[in-house]
């Protein structure tokens, strides 16, 4: 057992409300630079739709990730051998228009512009080339735009899904949508880190961040290609890859990354996992398809109150510190204890680890009949007259049937949670709404107790676990959803100088020697 | 004092330069340069005709005119030039970029070469070569042509431009005229006297400065010569059409290699479609 720590993440996609706050905190800090203007390394997606890059799922186009191959798993677009071949021109490259081309607008126009018939207009020009140009693409372009033919219908996850449950998911009345906020998984088999030629990107052994050295990249972009999630980005201006370093500077002084701690929704959780890096190879070579994959994935990841474990953890040199933040990881309830959260497309083989809890609300409501002519003449004659005869419907006489007739279908849902097995999204919701069925009878009451317990035991969740499920989903404070372990910099640096080397000249001092001496 | 001594010193130098640039005049220069490979004035006929009296039996329109552009004037159909054209192996006397003024001065200096005028007769230098081919060696001559020895100046080898039909050799260049029979259409004296001061500008402009030495020209007239005499044995390694065909054959299957490299390969934008229906302002 070789027990290691990784900084893991998990997403409540229920709660998030598609703000961008998070990808504007991220840009501000890290990405407002000549030659990342066009990086967003947290973006939110709205979905169905084709994401940024486009179609950054599509592995046909991007080649991004693993692929089996005879009991193993190789890359699909890099490698060693293709990786050496195409080293030169790289293929699979997505190109900036797959992004987009970053723009500004001529602002001073505005302020500098002199009296005029008409008033004065800010043009926009590109951050590449300087010059006006006409925008054609942004990082969020499809955002809201569920439905559209452009982008919803061209939505890599609705392969398997028929072409009428397809058209169903796009009916005007029933449309339905939810946001994607991504940033690098910080994978436990990071694709990126296997195709550098250069040896330039490595993760971290005491949290697992994966990191691009900027002095040994070598700009072969062999990561762009390799991430299968496309959060690796070349830098034009430096002629560096760059990618989210999972805020590691505030990490390491105990503070959330940027986009977590500027969440609105609170939809993110950070905190440690314990897992066994000896199981990672048996995991993907063992796996036979991609959806047991998706479910041994969370076998590498360890009790951390298990004292085999602990004692394994000691042993590896992980600090008493971060068993102890193991411990208390929102993570390991969310993924582990309760099994609502699941890795995005974990088929490319990547591991990742930053989970999402799958939304329940655009499954859970569906929609009846309803007969409103006896409301509506109840309403002031130049009120807004609502003549629509259907109900936005959260009943739940049958209990778990509203899953299955879900306006987003499972398959759809699957495809980009648990590798395309519906069970195992459908045992996730099935616990969500058995949670919200449970606190339904607790605060409104219109739910009887012995029916709300019969969805308990359905599901196998203990009233603890339920109201454990809540506390953190709905109440939880910033210590609850961040469980940070310290870095530990201190032992860094004394593994690298003697600290007593600089005892002794701390205080403060002159710029001129004082009169009398020193 | 130093500066003064300099000064002279430039001042007798602007003197000499002058005095020598002036010490031929301007006809007699171009003639020398240009003409004189292909004419001569009272010594016989060359490649061109003798020019000796040319003044007299030509206008000078006529002249100025056939200097400039010989073709123009054999195409416009005038008896004179067609007579000529036909006389001399329809070898096309090359255009020349001459003023006015400048072939007034040739004609003033053939002028006054002529058996009339004060001069004696010019011939060509490289007449002065002996007319025999006594110690050649026709196989440097080959190598020369091909290449596969340098030209003592550096100039390029014939085979660049030129083609002769010759098992020993791959097809020349097409830029310029085959020589194979080029010893029997203008003889050693032509073919000496063109080697060693070309009239024709493009060959003129690749040698300019480069002038072949003597044994080299007789090397290569010697190889044109035995070149000429076997032509008839040779199957010669021209290719013709069949050279261009596995051209365009060779350049179909590089296509299809690198299409075939390159459909794995991703092309463009994924979003091309949709911006192909934006509408453009700029």
């Amino acid at each position: 057992m070789d027990v290691r720590a990784q900084v893991s993440m998990v997403f409540h996609l229920d709660k998030c409300i598609g703000c961008h706050t998070c990808s504007v905190a991220c840009k501000n800090i890290w990405t407002d630079r000549k030659g990342a203007e066009y990086m967003w390394w947290n973006n939110v997606e709205t979905k169905p739709g084709t994401g940024y890059p486009t179609k950054w799922e599509d592995q046909d186009i991007y080649k991004g990730g693993w692929e089996r191959n005879n009991g193993s798993m190789k890359l699909k677009g890099a490698g060693k051998l293709r990786g050496l071949v195409n080293i030169f021109h790289n293929p699979h490259l997505p190109v900036i228009d797959d992004y987009y081309e970053p723009f500004t607008y001529k602002y001073l126009d505005l302020i500098e512009s002199p009296a005029m018939d008409d008033q004065p207009t800010a043009r926009p020009v590109s951050l590449i080339t300087g010059k006006p140009i006409d925008i054609k693409m942004g990082p969020n372009w499809d955002d809201d735009l569920s439905g559209t033919p452009d982008y919803a219908r061209n939505d890599p996850n609705l392969e398997g899904l028929s072409a009428a449950e397809q058209e169903a998911m796009f009916q005007l009345e029933r449309m339905a949508f939810f946001y994607l906020p991504r940033i690098c998984n910080h994978c436990l088999n990071p694709a990126c880190v296997a195709s550098c030629p250069s040896g330039a990107i490595y993760k971290r052994g005491e949290d697992g961040v994966v990191l691009i050295n900027q002095k040994v990249c070598r700009a072969w972009r062999m990561c762009v290609t390799a991430c299968p999630y496309k959060k690796s980005y070349f830098n034009w201006g430096t002629g560096k890859s760059e990618k989210c370093i999972l805020c590691y500077p505030r990490i390491e002084s105990g503070q959330a990354p940027a986009c977590m701690h500027s969440c609105v929704g609170r939809i993110r959780y950070l905190g440690v996992m314990l897992y066994d890096a000896d199981k990672i190879e048996s995991a993907l070579t063992g796996s036979k398809n991609d959806q047991e994959l998706a479910l041994r994935q969370r076998d590498i990841l360890l009790d951390p109150n298990d004292p085999v474990v602990i004692q394994a953890a000691k042993e590896n040199g992980v600090p008493d510190s971060t068993i102890k933040a193991a411990q208390d990881s929102p993570i390991y309830k969310f993924v582990k204890e309760w099994g609502l959260a699941m890795p995005l497309h974990a088929e490319y083989g990547t591991l990742p680890m930053l989970f999402y809890v799958p939304p329940l609300l655009p499954v859970m409501a569906s929609l009846s009949d309803v007969n409103n002519d006896e409301q509506a003449e109840k309403m002031d004659p130049i009120a807004k007259y609502w003549n629509d005869n259907w109900l936005y419907d959260t009943s739940t006489d049958e209990l778990w049937a509203t899953i299955d007739k879900a306006r987003m279908p499972l398959k759809y849902l699957a495809n980009m949670f648990s590798a395309g097995d519906e069970s195992v999204i459908k045992e996730a919701l099935k616990k969500l709404m058995a949670v919200r069925i449970y606190r339904r009878w607790k605060t409104v009451g219109d739910i009887d107790e012995s029916k709300a317990m019969a969805v308990l035991e359905d599901v196998g969740l203990t009233t603890e676990a339920v109201e454990g499920i809540f506390y953190l989903t709905s109440l939880a404070k910033f210590d609850d959803r961040f469980v940070i372990p310290p870095a530990h910099r201190e032992q860094a640096i004394e593994m690298l100088e003697f600290t007593g080397d600089t005892k002794g000249s701390t205080g403060f001092g002159f710029k001129e020697k004082p009169l009398r001496g020193w | 004092m130093k500066i003064q001594f300099f000064n002279r010193i430039f001042v007798l130098s602007i003197l000499i330069g002058w005095n020598f640039s002036f010490a031929q005049d301007e006809g007699e220069t171009l003639f020398k340069q240009v003409c004189v490979a292909c004419h001569t004035i009272n010594q016989g006929k060359l490649v061109g005709p003798d020019l000796a009296d040319v003044h007299t039996r030509r206008s000078e329109e006529w002249l100025l005119k056939f200097i400039k552009s010989s073709q123009s004037v054999v195409n416009s159909g005038d008896p004179v030039a067609t007579v000529l054209f036909e006389e001399f192996n329809k070898i096309p006397m090359p255009d020349n970029n001459f003023t006015d003024d400048q072939i007034r001065k040739i004609i003033a200096y053939i002028a006054s070469n002529s058996p009339g005028g004060p001069g004696a007769g010019v011939a060509p230098e490289a007449s002065e070569l002996p007319p025999d081919l006594e110690g050649a060696d026709e196989r440097n001559g080959e190598k020369l042509f091909t290449g596969a020895e340098r030209l003592a100046s550096g100039g390029p080898s014939c085979i660049t431009c030129h083609n002769v039909k010759n098992d020993n050799l791959i097809t020349g260049g097409v830029l310029a005229v085959d020589l194979t029979e080029v010893y029997t259409r203008i003889g050693i004296a032509g073919v000496q006297a063109i080697l060693g001061s070309p009239p024709f500008p493009a060959m003129r402009e690749a040698y300019s400065g480069k002038s072949l030495e003597v044994d080299e020209i007789k090397d290569l007239t010697a190889f044109l010569k035995l070149a000429d005499e076997i032509k008839k044995t040779q199957e010669g390694t021209n290719y013709g059409m069949t050279l261009l065909f596995s051209g365009f054959g060779g350049a179909f299957v590089l296509l299809l290699l690198f299409g075939g490299l390159l459909t794995r390969t991703k092309r463009g934008s994924v979003n091309q479609e949709i911006y192909a229906r934006q509408i453009k302002s700029i």
